[in-house]
């Protein structure tokens, strides 16, 4: 905790020496509050209105040089400071036009985890991304290599990058009968093809493939149920495939229709325990496939107002803590998730409201049962600083 | 020696039907550099007629756009908040940004500490300075010292079309000039204030805007200052772009009796409009007959 003082006391500083140059970065301040109450019977918070701690995260970020920019973002969350973002991007001058992204930042699976929460059209973090990435979203260090592809007619990308494995760092590994060893130094890789269609002056289409692989664990296992027997380490793998598109018609500058989509295949080994052995289980390494997926429909009208509803589907349930199965390996179980929200923007992006229901349905493959769970949230959200335009 | 010679001729014709690509962030300004460059300039715009020039949203069509571009021109004064990201993303380390507001003698230029509480201010004075027809002859003159500049060849050619547009357009100003007098002085009410460098130019007085601060949406309390506003100076129209929602200024004109005149502030704003001149045209016309 001291640290993250000393580095935020730090950075202050630094920007207050920055900022008497000539050349000034922008620097930007989000605040985000949310008041919730939920009908989650045992729980504090049920019926009641229960107000968070605000959130704040300060973004600077401005150009190194002609060819290069650096970002940091410093977030305050839960009563703790943390780097959320720290890189510096290569944008020009590289050959074959490549781009090279480098440190810890939102890495491109997807098109929607690139986006600070703030952005989305909605309040909760779609379930799988929970799932799959982490409840942060999919945040890791390391480098990204980007390319334009020689498409004459329509704009297409492609990123490969290398990164640590941050994300699965993460899903701690707890109450574990089997052992682990962890992932070590073992780096993921991430790619994606990306992909934009102007369908008219008024209507634009982007669809991307995506693509992870990695170890996520190391398992010591027995594969003899023999407690005399030597484990064998056994490396954990996975791949995630994902395809992602997002449709918007904006016929006038009050009006947007956002369509979007993500969906996401885990093929991944776990550690099970098998039969019983000589005497003790025989542990076995299984493959196992699942997915998740998430839709929405957003209506932006009179450029103040907003309305949209989201649909989600995943296997794990949202809110377990991870297991030694963790909550990426549990493919007997599902959640599916209902949303709807109304926003309002009265000037641009300075300042917003969102109000958003959720309900939450689970399903065990063991036939447990257990009531939905429905939260509403009442969001705001302010932005201080200079508004960079706004992406598709 | 004679294939020499004949290479040699080819090699020189390509270099002087060679075309500089040319991005331009408005309409306006793809129009004008059409006029000085005309076939020796492939020439495309991000934004359309029909936009607010002040957002555009970052899409990878843009970008895409701008990636072989030899220069893109810009009004600049912060207008263009969208471009350095598209120009990012263009990845193209050759691009050359031409700032045509260099040379125009600039309005509205803050002269105390600004922030947000004062709207959408532009810190580096009022970027509209398009819509006076005086500074669109030193916005050809910058784009044509462009060209020269990426074509030193192809002077003379640039040299010609710009003086035969500059003639055309002063021909214009002098027929703009005398049908808007008779207008000058009169009040007019407009929605956002972009309008200062037309109005000074005719002489036209603001006497208000239905924005109660610039960028920031129409409220009751503003909109009915602005009707007590239109009846008491009998104020006669009501001037807007014609992207901006129109329901304030429709309701303020069915209280007071004054025109909403919805105007196009791009080339291809509206269907006929396909130069600045016809722009320009359709402006005059619509305030000498609403005011």
């Amino acid at each position: 905790m001291i640290k993250y003082h000393v580095v935020l006391i730090f950075l202050l500083i630094s920007l207050i020496g920055y900022s008497q140059s000539n050349i000034n970065p922008d620097i930007s301040l989000i605040g985000t509050f949310n008041t919730f109450t939920n009908n989650i019977k045992g729980t504090p918070e049920y019926g009641k209105i229960n107000f968070e701690t605000p959130e704040v995260e300060l973004f600077v970020d401005g150009y190194l040089n002609p060819y290069s920019k650096a970002v940091g973002n410093i977030a305050y969350e839960e009563g703790e400071f943390s780097v959320e973002e720290l890189y510096a991007e290569i944008v020009r001058g590289l050959p074959l036009d490549m781009q090279i992204k480098a440190g810890k930042y939102l890495v491109g699976f997807g098109q929607l985890n690139i986006f600070h929460p703030h952005a989305w059209a909605f309040i909760e973090r779609p379930l799988f991304h929970q799932i799959f990435f982490s409840p942060e979203g999919f945040n890791d260090i390391g480098f990204n290599f980007s390319f334009i592809l020689p498409t004459e007619n329509f704009y297409s990308n492609f990123d490969i990058g290398i990164f640590r494995g941050e994300t699965f760092l993460e899903s701690e590994i707890i109450n574990s009968p089997i052992l682990f060893e962890g992932r070590g130094n073992s780096p993921i890789v991430v790619s994606r093809l990306g992909t934009f269609f102007p369908l008219s002056d008024y209507s634009n289409l982007a669809i991307g493939l995506d693509g992870s692989y990695g170890i996520y664990s190391k398992a010591l296992i027995n594969t003899l149920g023999d407690s005399t027997a030597d484990l064998q380490s056994n490396s954990l793998t996975y791949a995630y495939a994902g395809i992602d598109f997002k449709y918007k018609f904006k016929p006038d500058d009050y009006t947007a229709l956002v369509i979007q989509g993500e969906g996401l295949l885990n093929n991944r080994k776990v550690a099970r325990y098998g039969e019983e052995g000589i005497n003790i289980p025989i542990e076995n390494i299984n493959t196992i496939t699942t997915y998740g997926a998430f839709f929405y429909v957003d209506y932006l009208f009179e450029k103040q107002y907003s309305f949209g509803a989201k649909y989600d589907y995943t296997y794990g349930i949202i809110g377990d803590e991870p297991d030694y199965n963790l909550l990426a390996n549990d493919d007997q179980n599902t959640t599916q998730g209902i949303s709807a929200w109304i926003g309002y923007y009265p000037v641009e992006e300075t300042l917003a409201f969102r109000l958003g229901v959720q309900h939450l349905i689970f399903n065990y493959a063991d036939g447990t049962k257990r009531d939905g769970e429905t939260t509403a949230t009442l969001q705001m959200i302010f932005s201080l600083g200079p508004h960079k335009a706004h992406p598709f | 020696m004679k294939k020499l010679i004949f290479v040699l001729i080819l090699i020189i014709s390509s270099f002087s039907f060679a075309e500089i690509n040319v991005v331009t962030t408005t309409t306006i300004i793809y129009d004008l550099v059409k006029q000085v460059g005309k076939d020796k300039v492939k020439v495309d715009y991000l934004c359309r007629g029909d936009q607010d020039p002040h957002f555009l949203e970052v899409m990878p069509s843009y970008m895409l756009k701008l990636r072989n571009a030899d220069l893109v021109f810009k009004i600049g004064l912060d207008l263009e908040k969208w471009l350095p990201q598209l120009i990012d993303g263009s990845r193209n380390d050759k691009l050359t940004l031409i700032d045509l507001s260099e040379g125009v003698d600039k309005k509205e230029v803050p002269t105390k500490k600004m922030d947000a509480s004062y709207g959408d201010i532009h810190p580096y004075g009022n970027p509209h300075y398009y819509l006076d027809p005086s500074d669109a002859k030193i916005m050809i003159e910058e784009i044509y010292d462009a060209l020269v500049n990426e074509s030193p060849g192809d002077e003379l050619f640039f040299k010609k079309n710009m003086n035969d547009y500059l003639s055309k357009l002063d021909e214009k100003i002098n027929e703009w000039n005398s049908k808007m007098a008779k207008v000058k002085g009169k009040p007019i009410v407009f929605f956002h204030s972009s309008w200062i460098y037309f109005a000074d130019h005719y002489g036209i007085r603001i006497a208000g805007y239905v924005e109660p601060k610039p960028g920031i949406p129409p409220t009751p309390s503003h909109n009915a200052e602005i009707i007590q506003l239109v009846k008491k100076a009998g104020i006669k129209a009501i001037i807007m772009e014609n992207f901006y929602d129109d329901s304030a200024p429709n309701q303020i004109s069915q209280i007071t009796g004054a025109n909403v005149i919805k105007v196009p502030v791009g080339v291809y704003g509206v269907s006929g409009i396909d130069s600045y001149i016809q722009m320009i045209d359709y402006i005059v016309n619509s305030i000498i007959q609403n005011v």
